[in-house]
């Protein structure tokens, strides 16, 4: 046997029937797309703008480190410039003495030649060096 | 049974299969001719007001434009949609003066202060149910209009509003009950009247 119905469903089924009616929905407006078609172009130029200013800026930024990073690099440079013809002088004013009485009259070429010598493996040393750590080319 | 959330995913799978295809234009048009009614519909649901509703809109659709490409589908398409776009009303609520804030004692006393002639006659009930739908707690008010906007589907109402469904239908019930004593008092009872006047 079905129980009897409560009368609050009776009265929640009829509310309901009647909010259904009573509440009408909100018509999209008329020009809703067209307004957003309109707000999206905006909004691409904005974005086109605010990419090209980021670009630019970073650019900036990486010219600027270059740049500091090349006086750095042309600062070292000088100072080990220097700093080797000084070692150089010193090393010579030792040994030269040394060297002639070992080698006679031919210890400043002995001298000069070991310079060369030395010289050339530094370079060597530091070409094969910056050849490891240089990225490879795709 | 399945979830709301699983259900909005499986509605909006095309969509989704066109973003992972790289057609963000093709889904976008798909998603606005999709959403558009039920963004402005919740837009004007929490803003209460067509022009802000509209821009609200708007602002939400071009938001999801942007971000378009970091959707990435961990939530259901239409989850992301309605969370940008409560976040947009949210900011425009924000923006606008501080609104009065009644107390639920409070929207009482104001629903029974309403003022209405129509109380002796069910002539002109629909517009004494609109006033008396607005003067609801916001809460309930958000969830019996969106619940009836949506054509009374539950899950629509709880993604809208991101909460689950079983908070809408405790929601729903509050806000039909509080509804159903007000015309009580006031003598309209009679669910018969209300059909025929309704009608």
């Amino acid at each position: 046997m079905i129980p009897p119905k409560k009368p609050s469903e009776d009265l929640d089924r009829a509310l309901d029937a009647v909010l259904a009616r009573v509440i009408e929905r909100p018509q999209l407006p008329a020009q809703f797309r067209s307004h957003l078609e309109a707000a999206l172009v905006r909004a691409g130029d904005r974005q086109l703008r605010e990419q090209r200013e980021r670009l630019e800026r970073e650019q900036r930024e990486r010219l600027a480190e270059l740049d500091t990073h090349y006086v750095r690099l042309r600062r070292a440079t000088l100072g080990t410039m220097i700093g080797g013809a000084f070692a150089a002088g010193a090393v010579a004013t030792f040994t030269l003495p040394w060297l002639k009485a070992s080698v006679g009259s031919q210890a400043p070429l002995v001298l000069a030649s070991a310079g060369a010598a030395l010289g050339l493996l530094i370079g060597v040393a530091s070409w094969l060096q910056r050849r490891g750590s240089a990225p490879s080319s795709p | 049974m399945p979830t709301a959330s699983a259900d909005a995913a499986s509605r909006d799978s095309d969509i989704a299969e066109l973003l992972r295809a790289g057609h963000r234009e093709r889904a976008f048009a798909e998603l606005v001719q999709r959403y558009e009614g039920k963004i402005f519909r919740l837009c004007h649901t929490l803003l209460r007001e067509r022009t802000q509703a509209q821009d609200a809109a708007q602002e939400s659709l071009v938001r999801i434009w942007k971000s378009l490409d970091s959707y990435d589908g961990r939530a259901s398409l239409s989850s992301w949609i309605y969370a940008i776009t409560r976040n947009r009303c949210l900011t425009a609520l924000e923006r606008r003066r501080p609104m009065e804030s009644l107390s639920d004692a409070g929207v009482e006393t104001q629903i029974e202060a309403l003022q209405a002639p129509a109380a002796q006659t069910t002539n002109d009930i629909a517009p004494l149910l609109r006033e008396l739908v607005e003067l609801l707690p916001e809460r309930l008010r958000r969830t019996l209009l969106l619940y009836y906007f949506e054509e009374r589907s539950l899950s629509e109402v709880a993604l809208m509003l991101g909460c689950p469904e079983g908070t809408v239908k405790t929601q729903l019930f509050r806000a039909r009950a509080a509804l159903a004593e007000q015309l009580r008092r006031r003598g309209l009872d009679d669910p018969r009247h209300w059909l025929e006047a309704a009608s």
